[in-house]
């Protein structure tokens, strides 16, 4: 089966701005769209295939909370709430900063575009904006992760 | 399809309906029943057999519905079940008399190695979510394909691989990390020191020597591993076993261990 664009041609994308920072990626996996949604939604398991991840507490649902320790930062627990849960194609969950959204587009050939993105900020943002480290290789590994372990779920005998 | 063709796939398809559901419920009233209540079913049902699929996979199919149901209201099991339920049987005196009475008066009593390594998957895959236990069990003991599994479990195959490969992979972290038989940092030596207590003059290095999995540990390919372990359970019938009697009983009492155990961590 033809894999799609390497992992190590993913490449994220940051925006600076005075009051915000966005960082988005956007990558095509070889897999069904529920395969991909079953990852992201599986809290526990995130350590087990996403390297960027230490642990997941909690449940992603409609509503729910987590609870992240994220290898961005490992000391600090990020407190989350799902905010949008629209099964196999989008979930956003986010803290009192920004959001994180995630958006699954089959687009045929039994591939799936997989897009992430996070945009934090707000007024007092310049304030901490540089405690606050760069996203872009954490993104590349998380969709790098992302798409190792569909694709070879999808070529599951 | 008339009501003889079906009894006759059902008794064909019997035995290893009733070892596929014991190892989902870990309950051999609720396996009987369920047993039971899917010949029913399926008799009740038969005019609405289109042959989409074997005879084999609808009868699974309506069984595994029926122990869903059961299952649906009852907690999960943990992973490090065989610790709980073994700290419980130290504390109760009655506990080993029991055994040792069905070792020597049952002539399905025995205590086998490798009929304990299928007692402890059985145990510790009701740590995994139910359709990842159900797809493992059919398709690596059962030996259902994917596009059966589907069916049984009306879902997509893509979903059928996702639970597949977790349940695979928990299963190999579970049993690396516990299991002194394949690791020797392993916690848990269950079968060495049951071994001891039920055939005190059998060395359990040689009994571990004539285990394919105990042989294969060295060479680290856990893959592998989990699927020798699995190949133990594919080859034993939980009901006909040489020691059948003696793990039924162990069985019987995790569960009960289990579901107080369960009940408690809620309150």
């Amino acid at each position: 089966m033809a894999m799609t664009n390497l992992a190590s041609n993913i490449k994220a994308v940051t925006i600076k701005k005075t009051f915000s920072r966005e960082t988005a990626i956007s990558i095509d996996i070889q897999a069904d769209k529920s395969i991909i949604w079953a990852l992201l939604t599986n809290a526990a398991d995130y350590p087990r295939w996403n390297s960027t991840v230490i642990s997941i507490d909690g449940t992603i649902t409609k509503g729910g909370k987590v609870q992240l320790k994220s290898t961005l930062d490992p000391k600090r627990v990020f407190k989350l709430s799902v905010k949008e849960f629209e099964a196999d194609n989008k979930l956003v969950w986010g803290g009192a900063m920004g959001k994180r959204i995630y958006t699954l587009k089959s687009i045929g050939n039994g591939l799936t575009n997989f897009s992430m993105n996070e945009k934090i900020g707000g007024p007092i943002f310049p304030l901490f904006a540089k405690m606050i480290p760069p996203f872009d290789k954490s993104f590349e590994q998380f969709a790098s992760d992302l798409k190792k372990e569909a694709e070879t779920i999808s070529n599951t005998k | 399809m008339t009501i003889e063709q079906l009894t006759n796939e059902f008794e064909l398809a019997r035995p290893q309906l009733k070892s596929y559901i014991l190892r989902i419920t870990a309950s051999i009233e609720d396996t009987e029943d369920i047993v039971q209540d899917s010949f029913i079913k399926t008799s009740q049902k038969i005019d609405t057999f289109r042959g989409d699929s074997s005879v084999k996979t609808w009868i699974f199919t309506i069984a595994s519905n029926l122990a869903k149901d059961n299952l649906r209201a009852k907690k999960r099991w943990t992973e490090n079940v065989n610790d709980i339920c073994k700290s419980k049987a130290l504390a109760n005196p009655n506990y080993f008399p029991e055994l040792m009475q069905i070792q020597q008066t049952s002539p399905y009593g025995q205590f086998e190695v490798k009929e304990h390594i299928t007692f402890c998957l059985t145990c510790i895959s009701k740590s995994l979510p139910l359709e990842q236990q159900i797809c493992i069990l059919l398709k690596e003991v059962y030996e259902f394909k994917v596009s059966e599994i589907t069916q049984i479990l009306d879902t997509s195959e893509a979903m059928v691989k996702y639970y597949l490969h977790t349940s695979r992979a928990k299963m190999i972290s579970i049993f690396d990390g516990r299991c002194a038989l394949i690791n020797k940092k392993g916690v848990c030596h269950q079968c060495s020191e049951l071994n001891g207590i039920f055939n005190p003059k059998q060395s359990f290095e040689i009994e571990k020597n004539k285990i394919e999995m105990a042989k294969a540990a060295d060479k680290g390919d856990k893959e592998h591993l989990l699927g020798l372990r699995l190949q133990i359970m594919r080859e034993i019938d939980p009901f006909s076993s040489n020691g059948s009697e003696l793990q039924l009983h162990h069985l019987e009492y995790n569960r009960k261990i289990m579901e107080n155990y369960s009940e408690k961590k809620e309150e």
